[in-house]
């Protein structure tokens, strides 16, 4: 992969991140503390104004910790394809995020990848029309 | 034979309409109306293509609300006689021990006490007014309370989703002159009155509205749900059309409620008080050339030749909701500038309202933008936040479904405003056509909004002026003109093409799960320790 896909797409993921937002992102996030994390998933929220997945992550000592990932709205999930049953309670999953500055284990993603090579890719350009 | 049937129907309704009576006036005076004229329909009015019309301001006449069954008073809970067929509700045996204990605990456990969407049928018969639009292909519901709405198709048109929705999926179909709507995807929250009886997501409700004249609409809903009940149910009740009510307002119940319990704050700078402003000033009226669409003849147009803007859009708005000037900042969506007067320029703002701006962009004060805390966003900050909305169109009313879940009703029979003290968080707006534009403009807003994340001020001088200009079959050009003299030095004007979508209306609830709150008063509140 070259390096200007590499970059195009890491910013694709940035502008992804809080395009559904109806709050502020910089507020409740620190975009400075990228993380990625891998973990078992525990429950999927499929909620409003944010879906909501938690995942259990085994940290160096480990100890379990239950992380919560904010995602786009239910609807902006659903019309990108997504479906509550795409990630299943046990499923092993690598997401991709930015930690909360409220320090509680809790961050906002835009990637989640699944163990069959499927990426989950948060609500790229939501800010855009759905269809001309 | 077919006289046969009818004589029998009206004496069942009539019937059911004098079981209905409940023990307060406006039932009892309206189940004698339901009485008197269900032998006599032909003062019905109708719609053009010949169904009744059921367009007006209506409000329940009964005490459902507080209780479907029959129910002496309690503490804020007035006596009601039943408005269930057969008396009772027929409940499983654990379904009735919990109906039990929400009535105990319905302070608190009352889905209506944190505000959240009442469902269907329970909006049906809140005690506040709502509005009805009709068209040939929808039938759209506006509720006072918390600018609900409901979307009703009629065409067989409509997504079709696996989603659980608080207000359900409606669809219409007329049986002679009998509306029944099918409404489906419930979710399992919402409850059907203040007494406690409820329902699981397996509900599925059966509406059917007959107008009995031109005052009254015989409300029925038709109750299916196995996990809760053992058989289906039925309600009835009249719906009252509210003379002299010339317009539906606000009541925004989590906004009234976080603001009575000091979680969101009055800002004297920009917030209306009763007696300290002046009389809201006159909009900017910009008479101006129409611009000219690419094709005039490609047009959608009502009967009447006005341009027809019924349907499904979204503005294809430029990263406006994080900022109207060029941006592009790390971590916020890119925009491409949507301010066109000035020309080339940033916002005209006056010195202490620029240094308010940029406070707001501070993380502690992210907590403090209104639709954080899911209030609704304003105007014209509704038409460019990144969610779809629906129009909906009569020859004498424009009506926009904002899919955060609020409305604005557009009156275009010249109408007078509302007085300076009714302040409202969409304004009053009052639209007129020029040409082929629609145009709006609003005043009598609150002053509590902010314009976008970024923070963008505007007080309750704000008027706005907006033109809606249809370019060609599926696109309009949005113009937005602010004046707000006390926080810019001149009006200035956003512009934005607006696009027809594919799919429709997905309900966005957004009270249900918003952590995100919390999580932000955590950063103000961090921030002051």
């Amino acid at each position: 992969m070259t390096r200007g896909v590499w970059l195009a797409m890491m910013l694709w993921c940035a502008m992804a991140a809080h395009a559904a937002a109806h709050h502020s992102f910089s507020a409740e996030f620190d975009i400075n503390k990228p993380i990625t994390l891998t973990g078992t998933v525990t429950m999927v929220r499929w909620s409003n104004p944010h879906g909501w997945i938690y995942v259990d992550v085994k940290d160096a000592n480990g100890k379990v910790v239950n992380w919560a990932f904010e995602m786009a709205a239910a609807n902006q999930l659903y019309r990108r394809g997504w479906k509550p049953e795409d990630i299943p309670v046990g499923t092993l999953v690598t997401i991709d995020g930015w930690l909360a500055r409220n320090g509680s284990p809790m961050a906002n993603t835009d990637k989640i990848s699944l163990p069959d090579g499927r990426k989950l890719l948060g609500p790229a350009a939501s800010a855009a029309p759905v269809s001309p | 034979m077919a006289d046969r049937m009818v004589t029998k129907v009206l004496i069942l309704l009539a019937l059911v309409a004098v079981g209905t009576t409940s023990t307060h006036l406006a039932s009892a005076q309206s189940a004698a109306a339901v009485a008197r004229v269900a032998a006599n329909p032909r003062t019905v009015p109708r719609t053009p293509d010949g169904r009744p019309d059921l367009q007006g301001i209506w409000q329940v006449g009964s005490r459902a609300a507080y209780g479907l069954e029959d129910h002496a008073a309690s503490y804020r809970m007035p006596a009601g006689s039943s408005v269930v067929e057969g008396d009772v509700i027929p409940y499983q045996p654990w379904a009735a021990a919990k109906r039990a204990e929400n009535f105990q605990q319905r302070a608190t456990a009352d889905p209506l006490s944190q505000c959240y969407l009442p469902g269907v049928p329970r909006i049906m018969y809140m005690e506040f007014p709502f509005q009805i639009f009709q068209t040939r292909d929808h039938l759209a519901m506006t509720f006072e309370w918390q600018q609900v709405f409901r979307l009703i198709y009629t065409n067989g048109s409509g997504p079709s989703t696996p989603l659980a929705f608080w207000m359900g999926d409606s669809r219409g179909r007329w049986e002679g002159d009998t509306l029944t709507v099918d409404v489906t995807n419930h979710n399992d929250r919402t409850w059907f009155d203040m007494a406690g009886n409820f329902h699981s997501d397996a509900l599925h409700v059966v509406e059917r509205y007959t107008m009995l004249d031109a005052d009254t609409i015989r409300y029925e809903a038709a109750i299916e749900d196995p996990k809760v009940f053992t058989r289906p149910w039925k309600i009835s009740m009249p719906l009252l059309r509210q003379k002299g009510m010339t317009r539906v307002l606000e009541y925004q119940c989590r906004a009234e409620m976080e603001e009575a319990n000091g979680d969101f704050k009055p800002d004297p700078r920009t917030w209306y008080q009763k007696g300290s402003g002046g009389a809201t000033p006159a909009a900017p009226r910009q008479v101006r050339a129409t611009a000219p669409g690419n094709g005039a003849g490609s047009l959608r147009r009502m009967p009447d030749g006005k341009p027809d803007l019924s349907g499904f859009f979204q503005a294809d708005a430029g990263g406006a909701n994080w900022g109207f000037e060029p941006h592009d900042e790390p971590f916020t969506p890119g925009g491409r500038g949507v301010l066109v007067d000035p020309p080339g320029g940033g916002l005209p703002y006056q010195p202490w309202a620029r240094a308010e701006k940029l406070d707001r962009n501070r993380p502690e004060r992210g907590y403090d933008d209104p639709t954080a805390h899911c209030f609704a966003g304003g105007v014209p900050r509704s038409l460019y936040v990144p969610s779809p909305f629906h129009i909906l169109q009569t020859p004498t009313y424009v009506v926009l479904l904002l899919e955060r879940m609020s409305w604005r009703i557009v009156p275009l029979d010249g109408r007078r405003r509302l007085p300076d003290t009714i302040r409202l968080w969409h304004g009053d707006s009052l639209g007129h056509w020029e040409g082929d534009t629609l145009v709006i403009e609003t005043t009598n807003l609150n002053g509590k909004t902010w314009l976008n994340e970024v923070g963008d001020v505007v007080s309750h001088a704000e008027t706005v002026t907006e033109r809606f200009t249809p370019i060609d079959a599926d696109a309009l050009r949005y113009e937005a003109t602010v004046n707000d003299p006390i926080v810019y030095t001149r009006p200035w004007t956003i512009a934005m093409p607006v696009k027809r979508q594919e799919g429709g209306l997905l309900e966005v609830a957004c009270l249900e799960d918003n952590q995100d709150l919390q999580h932000l008063k955590d950063v103000r509140d961090g921030s002051q320790k």
